[in-house]
């Protein structure tokens, strides 16, 4: 059993990353107060997340922003909104973290109304959201704010919650077999003590349950995590902390085609849109299958690929990550059988063939990946 | 071999409408009340328009027994300040089908004003209760009918009548009938609403069942102008209409009765002298240019049959038979018939054969028709191949078809005479609108007059938008000669014009707070149905609403372009006072200052530029 480090030192680390961000805040809101007073327009210098600004960063095995910012101005009439927008969430985020509340992006755009800030829909409080955690270089789950989407963990980890109400309060998150929802609260907890010696992260929440039920916590001393779908962020960041902070390996299972493939790499190594962050991304983690020459060798039972599926396969040939190893060999051997299988499809060989047979031939070799 | 034979009843035109009710809008007790309330409200607003008085329309529904469930007995009663109906009339217009005053070719709200006898019928074959009919003509006597309606016999059974004194002219109906109105109330209230709305010039009361009063003011004083009666236009025309035109354009042989021969004494200037038959038809001869027709045609006959005015007065013409030259006759004194020939050298006979014969086809087409002068009648004959003298009694089927089918086809008619029209006018609409809807922006057009097939029409159109309008969507009035057409809109015309209109092209879009107002008036409105509810699609109509929906999208857009770009100066104009104080309320939090900082210089320097910016 391995032990994690002392309380008081993750609670130290967690406090002083909250002291950095609110210091950073308030210099912002300095500046700002100044620039008023002496009658100069404020302006924030966000990096630009524009498509020419995204590279790959081959070091950091992510994309990561380019140089290049652009300026946001209250001198500027065409700006002046999207700036008292951001200035205004700065603000609000300031409160959030100093009152230690959480709230969720949908809840942000209908907090904006109370302050006369007119979002026209969500999807602009989102890419505010964004423009913040691109100026401050912080995730927007420092700044308590969560996705409505949240999915599942379950296995042997105790962890500590820091919110408040819970501050102290210990879980194991094998006690319920439903598994815990990824929540502000687990995320924000320290991560205790485990027993396991591994992490499964899983695209379905089908198998997730299946799983819990054949005991493959046990039978592989695992930690199974639902991603449901391309995984959240606050799963990504879980996953991070999983491997990082509990030396755990993290592996992936997606169903059997390029979406499945493109999920194991988000994990590992981010995505586009999450270019302005550096938290979220497992490098060491390894994508299990399904792999398109498992469909072969496995005789799944398949379907056709959809037109868009193809499209998809070539998009995805055009990004820098899959121009080697593994991941370029897969896309391209699917895109030569124009099929694919699902998870689900070893329940042809019985329910349980993909934790007796599958699951410990491909973790054996994944040792050697 | 067997004899089968069939046997003929004649119906009377009540026992047809009895037995068709379904046509008349009389299907259902939901349906009926609504038709009922329809009928006896436009009845009232006819008679007013026609005598250009301002209406004053009063409207109740009661329950007999409001206890009861739904359908059940209503008493509903319409009261008017019309002309009222001369008493001898009453029974007639009220007791019988097919009574009425409406035939002349002009618009009206009913055609002929069978709907209200309708509704009696119909509220007599549910409640077995009698109409009841107040009315005045004269402003001082009231008289009061219950009648029932002889379905069999098409005529009024009269159980009471009455008179007492009055002040006012006006007519009042009541019936009972059996209705729904839980049913049929929406569709009540909307009719009572959107007819005040195309007759601003009319206060109208309407009580409920409930006992809760819906009043719509009079908006405007003036009364649209009345339509004239005209002459119908030849393309409207068909076979049938002809051979109608052609039995009261012939004149009949008079009826010799004690008035009759009286006036012929009188023309003659013989009141009190009796002469022989000779020394009549010297008289007459002298006087012959300023004798009346049927004088002159009497004198014809009493020269064949040599009569002196004693003698006129012991017979009876019973046919004239030009083709054969004959006239035959019964004689009261002997109880006989007798049959003469005629002589067609007689210069009474071409008297006589013209009286009978009717016009020449010249005269019958200049005379009766209108658009066609001298000039056209005489082209159109060569065109039908039709002689102009033709006498149009003495014409042929074959002959009448060819006629028809000719008038139909002859391009060279000028456009029908929209005078017999009575379009509400820009300046009442308008005002309406304004009052109903309370919009932030109305607009109103009157197309000028067009026709199709003969039949004038004028399109009104007015567009409405913001104010009090809800943005629920468009919404569409569609009206036909002042009444609403609430019932089967989607397959009407008006719809599919609006609809297939492009509206995102006049800046119009989502669910905008829109209201348009379509009111077709014609002689004839091309319902599609017999409940009169939807107007058919003919491609001049089409056009027309087409023309009048696109002038008014076009005012609404720059309305729209106005109010847009007026929005946007106000938006600009405060931008920065806007949002700096918003921006210096937040970082004062932010920042942890107590004091917000000063930011009046950069609100100056931020209306600085807008001022350059507009």
């Amino acid at each position: 059993m391995k032990l994690k480090n002392s309380k008081s030192k993750a609670t130290k680390t967690a406090e002083a990353r909250k002291e950095k961000l609110l210091s950073i805040l308030k210099n912002q809101g300095l500046t700002i107060y100044n620039d008023l007073e002496i009658g100069t327009f404020p302006q924030f210098s966000i990096p630009s997340r524009s498509v020419s600004n995204i590279v790959y960063d081959k070091k950091l095995r992510q994309y990561i922003l380019g140089n290049s910012s652009a300026v946001r101005s209250a001198r500027n009439m065409s700006q002046l909104r999207s700036y008292t927008q951001l200035a205004w969430l700065a603000f609000f985020v300031n409160r959030l973290v100093k009152e230690g509340k959480s709230s969720t992006l949908r809840d942000i755009y209908y907090s904006s109304q109370a302050f006369t800030i007119d979002f026209e829909d969500q999807p602009e409080s989102d890419n505010i959201i964004v423009d913040l955690e691109a100026l401050l270089s912080f995730p927007r789950e420092d700044f308590h704010i969560f996705p409505e989407e949240r999915s599942s963990v379950f296995g042997d980890l105790t962890i500590e919650y820091t919110v408040p109400g819970y501050e102290g309060k210990r879980v194991n998150l094998s006690d319920h077999p439903d598994g815990y929802l990824i929540g502000p609260s687990l995320s924000s907890a320290e991560l205790v003590d485990t027993s396991a010696e591994l992490v499964i992260a899983i695209e379905k929440g089908g198998l997730f349950t299946r799983f819990v039920e054949e005991k493959v916590h046990k039978k592989f001393k695992a930690i199974i995590v639902d991603t449901a779908g391309q995984a959240p962020r606050s799963t990504r960041g879980l996953l991070k902390r999983l491997n990082r902070e509990m030396g755990l390996p993290v592996v992936i299972l997606a169903d059997g085609d390029v979406y499945g493939e493109h999920i194991a790499m988000v994990i590992k190594s981010g995505s586009a849109n999450a270019a302005h962050l550096r938290e979220l991304t497992v490098p060491d983690a390894k994508w299990l299958g399904v792999w398109a020459t498992d469909i072969e060798k496995y005789k799944l039972p398949t379907i056709p690929m959809t037109e868009s599926d193809i499209k998809r396969i070539y998009d995805l040939q055009k990004d820098p990550r899959y121009q080697e190893g593994n991941w370029k060999t897969q896309l391209e051997v699917f895109l030569k059988l124009k099929r694919k299988a699902e998870l689900e499809a070893f329940s042809k060989y019985g329910l349980t063939n993909i934790t007796d047979k599958y699951l410990p031939e491909k973790l054996e070799l994944s040792k050697s990946l | 071999m067997s004899l089968i034979k069939e046997t003929f009843s004649q119906i009377s035109p009540s026992e047809f409408f009895y037995r068709n009710r379904d046509l008349a809008g009389f299907s259902n007790p939901t349906r009926s009340l609504y038709t009922s309330v329809r009928e006896f409200v436009e009845n009232a607003l006819d008679a007013c328009d026609q005598k250009k008085i301002l209406p004053d329309i009063h409207l109740s529904i009661k329950a007999v027994d409001p206890e009861q469930p739904d359908p059940k007995s209503y008493i509903l009663s319409v009261k008017d300040n019309g002309p009222g109906i001369e008493s001898k009339h009453v029974p007639l217009a009220f007791g019988t089908v097919l009574y009425g005053s409406k035939f002349g070719l002009k618009q009206a709200r009913g055609m002929f004003g069978l709907g209200a006898t309708m509704a009696i019928l119909y509220g007599q074959i549910t409640t077995n209760k009698p109409v009841t009919v107040r009315s005045c003509a004269d402003g001082k006597t009231q008289d009061e009918f219950v009648m029932l309606l002889d379905i069999q016999k098409n005529k009024p059974i009269i159980q009471k009548h009455t008179t007492k004194e009055a002040s006012k002219t006006g007519l009042s109906v009541s019936i009972v009938l059996e209705g729904d109105y839980s049913k049929a109330g929406t569709k009540i209230r909307d009719y009572v609403s959107q007819t005040s709305l195309i007759t601003p010039y009319a206060s109208i009361t309407f009580e409920d069942p409930s006992g809760e009063k819906f009043h719509f003011p009079r908006i405007v004083k003036e009364m649209p102008p009345p339509p004239t009666i005209i002459k119908p236009h030849p393309h409207g025309i068909d076979v049938e209409t002809i051979r109608r035109m052609i039995v009261d354009t012939h004149y009949q042989i008079p009826i010799v009765d004690n008035n009759m021969i009286t006036k012929v004494r009188s023309e003659l200037g013989l009141q009190k002298k009796n002469l022989n038959s000779k020394g009549i038809l010297e008289r007459a001869q002298k006087k012959w240019s300023g004798l009346s027709r049927s004088v002159r045609t009497i004198i014809a006959i009493m020269s064949f049959l040599n009569l002196d005015f004693d003698g006129l007065g012991k017979i009876r013409i019973d046919d004239l038979d030009i083709a054969n030259k004959k006239l035959s006759y019964w004689n009261f004194g002997e109880s006989k018939s007798h049959v003469i020939e005629l002589d067609p050298e007689s210069p009474y006979y071409k008297q006589l054969a013209n009286t009978v014969q009717g016009d020449t086809l010249h005269s019958f087409l200049t005379k009766r028709f209108q658009r066609v002068g001298p000039t056209t009648a005489d082209k159109f004959c060569e065109f039908a191949k039709l002689k102009p003298e033709k006498r149009i009694g003495s014409m042929t089927n074959e002959e009448l078809v060819r006629l028809a089918d000719a008038l139909q086809k002859f391009e060279e008619f000028l456009s029908p005479d929209p005078s017999c029209l009575a379009p509400l006018g820009e300046e009442p609409l308008s005002k309406g609108i304004m009052k109903f809807f309370n919009p932030e922006f109305a607009a109103v057009i009157q197309r000028s007059a067009s026709a199709y097939s003969g039949f004038p029409f004028i399109i009104e159109m007015g567009i409405a938008y913001g104010g009090d309008i809800p943005s629920a969507g468009l919404k569409v009035y569609r009206f036909a000669n002042r009444i609403p057409l609430l019932y089967d809109e989607g397959s009407d015309v008006v719809l599919k014009v609006i609809n297939e209109m492009d509206w995102s092209r006049y800046k119009v879009k989502g669910d905008p707070p829109l209201v348009i107002a379509s009111h077709i008036c014609s002689t004839r409105i091309p319902y599609k149905t017999v409940g009169k509810e939807n107007v058919a699609d003919r491609p001049e109509i089409e056009r027309e609403l087409k023309n009048a929906l696109q002038f008014l999208a076009r005012k609404l857009t720059v309305h729209m372009s106005r109010q847009g770009m007026a929005d946007m100066a106000k938006k600009r104009a405060n931008l920065y006072s806007k949002y700096i104080p918003l921006i210096a309320q937040f970082v004062t939090e932010l920042s942890g200052n107590k004091k917000e900082p000063n930011y009046k210089q950069l609100i100056k320097k931020g209306s600085e530029i807008e001022e350059q910016q507009i």
